[in-house]
């Protein structure tokens, strides 16, 4: 049976692994590696790495870190967003050792890339970066670049209607890192059933998780900031998900694992 | 006991970094080679891959690799084929259009119904229990797919759950082809990378 899945994510600004608070205001956590290595022993599901500065400073994809990802050598599948622009990024970036890729600023700016993305890596590779707010009850999209809100536009509707991106971030970006604070709403008013979610932005209970993951088209929940300041946070709050199809966690001693009953 | 050298091939598709590390961290000694002469003395080839099967093939036949596979599959060098690698191990693939595959099991490659991908952390159900495999009955791999083997259950070792049942690991001789990716799955992709590599070349 297909797994539900908890994903890992590392939020990097200006070289650094921060803390983000709606991605308006962030508080450094340490050097990147540290943090990927951390979330990779802890047996999280998929770790996500997200460069949030590249794009708006023109600078491509963080190859330095993704070679340091790459010589580290992660055993848990890694996603990769940041700077993205091309189809021989995309490439590269797969290249490098990412097994999927995290399109945020392309959806805004050139579909056309996309779809270049898709037919080259394949739609499993693409998951669509879908910041999200409520306004008078409409969901709006939010574009980083111009700090402005606006309704999903028709051809990103084809876009997820057709199949291109396999799954959809969406994220609350206003309760991003606020204990308790995602919005479910968000998930019952997203229009493309048939995209699978992945939902994300204060995550910080196991129990709202656990409604979510309840939801078919909810395929996984992303966590930031909450695993970085308890011993062993990934692995309880997979354990508080236990009786949906989740891998149990694995608690990793010096020389041997230790499997706790997968559902 | 000798040491086991595995030739990683390098052909601008695939995720080989991840497949490298994972090998060594076994502790077995990895070469990659886009060439035959790179690949050449190597005791195991593995073919990795991501992205889609049309350009996958053509890389191979532009580097002079589809005729080398072949020859030394039919040598009896072992081979191990991983997620797209899986897939070009068949005679061919309805990605996109019809695309001849490197033949080496017979079978096609075609997509899940209704633009389903299959995406996650899903269990491996064996279908004959033998050596290499047996441990890993039961266990959970990372799969990222959005086709499949439509395969003959003759050459069929393992099968997983995703709106039907499909072949999600096969061998046919010293030729195995695992759907999922053994390099990101965790302690069981090593489990089962280390059984498979001792069985193939000690055979």
């Amino acid at each position: 049976m297909l797994k539900k899945r908890l994903v890992g994510v590392v939020t990097i600004k200006n070289g650094w692994a921060v803390q983000s608070f709606g991605y308006q205001r962030y508080l450094p956590l340490g050097k990147p590696m540290c943090v990927i290595e951390n979330l990779d022993r802890w047996g999280v599901d998929e770790i996500l790495v997200q460069v949030i500065d590249r794009s708006a400073g023109g600078q491509g994809p963080d190859f330095d870190l993704l070679e340091r990802i790459g010589k580290h050598g992660l055993e848990t599948p890694l996603i990769y967003g940041g700077g993205i622009r091309t189809e021989a990024d995309g490439v590269r970036i797969v290249q490098m050792g990412a097994d999927r890729l995290l399109i945020d600023t392309l959806l805004h700016q050139n579909l056309a890339e996309v779809y270049c993305l898709a037919n080259k890596l394949g739609a499993q590779a693409l998951i669509a970066s879908l910041p999200m707010s409520l306004s008078d009850g409409q969901l709006n999209w939010h574009d980083y670049r111009t700090n402005s809100d606006r309704p999903v536009s028709a051809e990103l509707e084809r876009c997820l209607r057709l199949g291109v991106l396999s799954e959809a971030l969406l994220v609350d970006w206003k309760s991003e890192g606020r204990v308790d604070g995602f919005t479910n709403t968000l998930v019952e008013k997203f229009p493309f059933k048939n995209t699978p979610l992945i939902a994300f932005g204060g995550l910080s209970d196991p129990a709202q998780a656990r409604e979510l993951l309840e939801r078919s088209n909810v395929t996984a929940v992303a966590v930031g900031n909450f695993f970085n300041y308890r011993e062993h946070a990934a692995q309880n709050y997979k354990l508080a998900l236990k009786g949906l199809p989740v891998r149990m966690p694995t608690f990793r001693t010096e020389n041997t694992f230790m499997a706790a009953a997968d559902v | 006991m000798r040491t086991i050298t595995v030739g990683v091939v390098d052909y601008g598709s695939g995720n080989q970094a991840s497949v490298v590390h994972s090998l060594r961290s076994l502790g077995i000694r990895v070469r990659i080679g886009g060439t035959p002469d790179e690949l050449d003395g190597t005791h195991l080839l593995v073919l990795p891959g991501v992205g889609a099967f049309p350009a996958a093939m053509e890389v191979l036949h532009q580097k002079g690799l589809v005729s080398y596979l072949k020859e030394s599959a039919r040598n009896g060098r072992p081979l191990i084929g991983i997620c797209l690698g899986m897939q070009l191990l068949m005679s061919g693939s309805h990605e996109h259009c019809y695309t001849e595959g490197l033949d080496l099991i017979p079978g096609e490659v075609i997509p899940f119904d209704g633009q389903s991908v299959h995406i996650g952390w899903n269990t491996l159900e064996l279908t004959r229990q033998t050596a290499p495999w047996s441990a890993s009955d039961g266990e959970a791999f990372y799969f990222n797919h959005s086709y499949y083997l439509s395969a003959p259950e003759e050459y069929q070792v393992a099968v997983t759950r995703h709106q039907s049942v499909f072949t999600s690991a096969l061998q046919r001789g010293k030729v195995v082809g695992l759907q999922f990716h053994p390099e990101k799955s965790q302690s069981a992709g090593k489990v089962l990378l280390k059984n498979l590599i001792i069985e193939l070349t000690h055979a």
